[in-house]
């Protein structure tokens, strides 16, 4: 088995796999930390609170993506059940959404569960916990770098401004750990980060 | 000197016949059915997506070079349309300019990195993506309307009953004649300029960090505002009956909030800035 074949096959490793995956994985450096990286987030993912209910725009977002799929419409059979996003992005399709769904569990606990006195350290922009894919800005400038350099500038100066954002956004929730208007400001720094993140490395337009 | 010029014409007209022998025209049509789907994915480019008169797909494809090729993939209703780099291009080379019809009630999803995005008279979902692409929608009805971008401007105008979110980290965005039961704007560094009513009963939520945010209204509209900007300033030129109890404080010329109009049906109205501007107008006749 190789590379490319395990990773067709990642459904079926999180109940230990096969004799020809795992043999795979205790070869391949790569498979097996991505292999890790997915588990990781399964196990996060678990431990988000049913109560913690996600915005409007989240739903909404995945109302679209729903629609836009089919997956909500009556031509569901001639429909594909995987779109091609992922023989576009390949494995390094899981950085973002991974990304994503760390800042968004993040974000939820921020607001729902930590003292004011943790918030710093827990939301702070210069914390790598808050990127457990490993990705940082000088992450996203190498991507740019090898990608998009005529961009590179642009994207430098957004991801500057976005970070200035996130300290202010955190001061404030510091600074007032109940204002409704602080925590949504953060959250919202936070996704667009996320979203500069998606956009660099969007294998589609490269 | 003569024979200068004359071969200073030839050669011009060399490099004019060896650039549009490059540029080349592609064209695909794909049937589809009721509420198709359509992609075009485009690094560098513009496209364009207009309404067909039919349950047809057409995709015209203008290609800069030989250094990028078109893929098309129709799958049942669904219809993809990649630009494919080959080794070497980049983005003069590799460009190419899209100009598509499609149903009017299909969705699309449109990605661009630096080309220009833009829709117009369709009533499916459209999601659009670029960049530094700037993105121009108008004339759309009952859907959803999605735009991401970096530094590309943003122009909406005429949606109807849509739920409209876009997300721009520092391009403008302005917006004109937008209503519908979720409209939301969450900007980094970019101005937010809003000219409409608001609507029936809907939520309005233009957020930016540091860019200022002007909505300019007519005399009719009803809705319930509360604007608030933690460093800058905050204007409104149309009264509005104050509300008996806000959850922040209203510090003057850093916040205010009220209702006009008729509260049955009135939208909510929430304007964010950190270090913006927060200016609501009153619409003029002439505008």
């Amino acid at each position: 088995m190789n590379c490319v074949e395990l990773r067709q096959s990642l459904a079926e490793v999180e109940d230990g796999g096969s004799a020809q995956q795992r043999a795979h994985l205790r070869a391949c450096p790569a498979c097996s930390a991505l292999v890790r990286d997915l588990n990781l987030i399964v196990t996060t993912a678990g431990q988000l609170r049913a109560a913690d209910d996600p915005s409007p725009r989240v739903w909404n977002s995945i109302e679209i993506a729903l629609r836009q799929e089919g997956l909500i419409r009556p031509l569901l059979a001639a429909r594909p059940p995987v779109p091609s996003f992922a023989e576009r992005w390949g494995a390094a399709r899981w950085l973002v959404p991974a990304a994503a769904m760390l800042l968004l569990a993040l974000g939820i606990y921020v607001r729902r569960e930590a003292p004011p006195n943790q918030l710093v350290r827990q939301a702070s922009v210069a914390t790598p916990a808050a990127n457990p894919s490993d990705l940082n800005d000088d992450d996203l400038m190498q991507e740019v770098a090898d990608n998009a350099p005529e961009m590179k500038t642009q994207y430098a100066e957004n991801l500057r401004q976005v970070n200035e954002s996130i300290r202010d956004a955190q001061g404030l929730v510091d600074e007032a750990p109940n204002d409704e208007d602080a925590r949504r400001s953060l959250m919202d720094a936070y996704q667009q980060k996320s979203m500069l993140f998606e956009m660099a490395m969007d294998r589609s337009l490269q | 000197m003569v024979s200068k010029r004359a071969a200073k014409l030839v050669a011009i007209g060399v490099i004019v016949a060896g650039t549009l022998v490059a540029e080349s025209k592609r064209e695909y049509h794909f049937s589809v059915g009721p509420r198709a789907g359509v992609s075009v994915m485009n690094p560098y480019g513009s496209i364009s997506v207009k309404p067909s008169l039919n349950n047809t797909v057409v995709v015209n494809a203008f290609l800069h070079s030989d250094r990028v090729e078109v893929d098309n993939n129709q799958n049942g209703n669904r219809v993809d349309i990649q630009s494919h780099l080959l080794a070497g291009a980049d983005a003069d080379s590799g460009r190419v300019d899209y100009e598509v019809l499609v149903p009017a009630d299909a969705s699309i999803t449109l990605h661009s990195s630096t080309g220009s995005l833009r829709a117009e008279k369709l009533h499916g979902d459209v999601n659009l993506e670029g960049a530094g692409a700037a993105v121009d929608v108008r004339d759309i009805s009952d859907a959803h309307v999605h735009v991401k971008t970096m530094n590309g401007s943003v122009n909406l105008d005429n949606i109807q009953n849509g739920h409209v979110e876009v997300d721009s980290l520092s391009g403008d965005v302005t917006m004109r004649s937008v209503t519908g039961p979720l409209v939301q704007v969450v900007s980094t560094s970019g101005r937010i300029n809003y000219f409409g009513d608001f609507g029936n009963s809907g939520e309005y939520r233009l957020t930016s960090h540091s860019g200022d945010i002007e909505a300019t209204i007519p005399d009719w509209t009803s809705a319930d505002v509360s604007a608030r900007s933690v460093r800058g300033e905050v204007h409104d030129d149309i009264p509005l009956q104050p509300k008996n109890h806000t959850w922040f404080a209203i510090d003057k010329g850093r916040a205010f909030a009220g209702t006009m109009g008729r509260v049955a049906v009135s939208s909510t109205v929430v304007l964010r800035t950190f270090s913006g501007k927060i200016h609501l107008r009153k619409r003029s006749e002439k505008q």
